[in-house]
């Protein structure tokens, strides 16, 4: 009886499970088979040994250096944010609003604003570095001041995304347990180090695997910001896919690469620290 | 809270709030230095000032009368109308039904329905963008076709928040009454049920209007809003395409803000919560 009730309810459910499966379960299974596809339709390894060739390590390092530079950041900053977030002080909501509002501003309009921050030429960053008697940077001359641009670019758009779901986080420990701890006589940092580090953990994994995904798909920011110099994997994905009808199947290989990279990562982190909190 | 957090006691911590608002304010303050400073006091000259040295209008009136940046900002609008208005038609059966099958098995489809969307955007853009093509679908219904998976999880977990918040007998009720399950859906369980989903509406039309992948690769022509500011700044006509892209931004900014409020009290963990 309970059993043919809840398989009428399934049924409301299987229209957005038929369209979330045939518009990506299917595509990226299609994706994994043609990347062992030659043009003319025959099986091949070539694909993927041609992605040496055109520096798919070198890709695959500087989207991990940008992901982990731009999650420390994140989470650091985040955690700054959220603590003061949750204080009651006059002027709380101004800065919450202000610190929200990147969240609100298109990726390619920020992507955009540090363009023109960080170019070489009339750009902002160079004013000010001038200005206090230094000489002035080329951003874009080296690849690790490249990817450090587009760590920022990326730590100003999403850190408040961070900070909401830690502000959610520290809001629910209760007060109590501070003023216990207080009156044991633990300290500030005593505090923080032992009450809300371990209780936060939960949820910052919880950030950690939401960013640390979409860390790793990175495209918008640097396709604006640095073009294809040096390449992200999803930059040289990207590029792959513009430049011609063979190459179509390069990026099916670098894509199963990053298909099966994200996968590892979701499934650490959600092994490690996520499990808990998202069965409950 | 604490009534002694007096002004003193607090000194450290507007310290931090004021510094870590002007690194936040910083870059939009340049967006707007850009926009209406005179260009060849601005990004023309080596070492731009901090502080605006003119002012003019110019730029805007220029971006707009220059520029063909209506066409993909009125396809933008259509776009993003399409992704909310499909996340209600998939979002509100699919919450109806989780909501009805009982917590266990709902968080099962919800973590199913999240675990797709960390498939990366572009791994699925491009075969999707080659099987598109051979059905005539790379343009604008194409894009929100794709974007609708980008924001269907997130609109189904939050209206089933929503959902879950209402009484249990309250379809019960109606059912008795003699309502059929359409009429209960449009006059009672929709309607109870509209913060939620307007909520829902408001998150997917942000999304869209912001979505640059997808739109990309599949329709790299006659495109949305982000897709033909990315041209124009790759072609550096930089000051037209800020000034425009600082008109837009504000009301997003706006809808952002208000929908922060909604945020708070909302039922973002209401899908969890049982």
């Amino acid at each position: 009886m309970q059993k043919s009730h809840n398989l009428k309810y399934i049924a409301f459910i299987i229209p957005a499970l038929v369209y979330v499966s045939a518009l990506s379960i299917f595509p990226a299974a299609l994706s994994v088979y043609r990347s062992f596809l030659t043009p003319g339709g025959s099986y091949t390894f070539s694909n993927y040994s041609a992605l040496l060739h055109y520096g798919l390590e070198k890709a695959l390092i500087d989207t991990l250096l940008v992901s982990i530079g731009a999650l420390i950041l994140q989470l650091f900053l985040a955690l700054f944010i959220a603590m003061i977030m949750v204080k009651p002080f006059k002027g709380n909501r101004i800065f919450s609003s202000l610190v929200i509002i990147p969240y609100g501003i298109s990726t390619v309009v920020s992507a955009f604003i540090f363009s023109m921050i960080f170019s070489a030429v009339g750009g902002y960053a160079n004013s000010f570095i001038v200005d206090l008697g230094f000489r002035p940077i080329d951003w874009v001359a080296t690849s690790s001041s490249s990817l450090s641009v587009v760590v920022i670019a990326d730590y100003w758009k999403n850190t408040p995304l961070v900070a909401l779901i830690l502000f959610s986080g520290l809001s629910g420990l209760s007060p109590s347990m501070y003023e216990a701890a207080k009156a044991d006589g633990a300290g500030a940092f005593r505090r923080f180090f032992s009450i809300t580090l371990p209780n936060l953990a939960p949820i910052m994994a919880i950030a950690l695997l939401i960013r640390g995904v979409s860390e790793f798909n990175i495209f918008a920011l640097p396709l604006v910001i640095i073009g294809y110099n040096p390449p992200l994997i999803t930059t040289l994905i990207y590029e792959f896919y513009q430049t011609s009808s063979t190459t179509i199947y390069y990026s099916y290989a670098a894509s199963t690469i990053l298909l099966f990279i994200i996968m590892g990562y979701a499934s650490i982190v959600l092994w490690k620290g996520g499990a808990k909190t998202y069965e409950r | 809270m604490n009534v002694s957090s007096s002004w003193k006691s607090n000194l450290p911590l507007y310290i931090g709030a004021v510094i870590l608002s002007i690194i936040f304010f910083y870059p939009l303050y340049v967006l707007i230095l850009i926009t209406f400073v005179p260009a060849p006091l601005n990004n023309l000259s080596p070492y731009p000032p901090q502080f605006p040295p003119g002012f003019t209008f110019y730029n805007i009136i220029q971006a707009y009368s220059a520029l063909n940046l209506t066409g993909p900002v009125v396809r933008s609008f259509y776009v993003a109308m399409m992704v909310g208005g499909l996340s209600l038609a998939l979002g509100i059966p699919a919450a109806y039904g989780l909501n009805r099958i009982g917590v266990r098995m709902a968080n099962k489809f919800i973590i199913f329905f999240f675990l797709i969307n960390m498939m990366p955007g572009i791994v699925v853009a491009i075969p999707i963008s080659v099987e598109f093509l051979k059905l005539g679908l790379s343009n604008i219904y194409g894009v929100a076709l794709a974007q609708e998976l980008v924001v269907l999880p997130l609109s189904i977990f939050i209206i089933l928040g929503g959902f879950r918040a209402l009484p249990k007998d309250l379809e019960n009720q109606a059912r008795v009454d003699g309502a059929n399950l359409p009429t209960t859906m449009y006059r009672i369980l929709i309607p109870m049920n509209r913060s939620a989903i307007l909520v829902a509406f408001l998150i997917s039309w942000m999304t869209s209007w912001d979505e640059f992948t997808y739109a990309v690769i599949i329709s790299p022509v006659r495109s949305t809003f982000p897709v033909q500011l990315y041209n124009y700044v790759t072609r550096a006509v930089s000051f037209e395409a800020s000034a425009f892209a600082l008109t837009f931004t504000i009301p997003v900014i706006i809808v952002a803000v208000v929908l922060q409020k909604y945020l708070k009290s909302q039922s973002f963990t209401g899908g969890l919560s049982s």
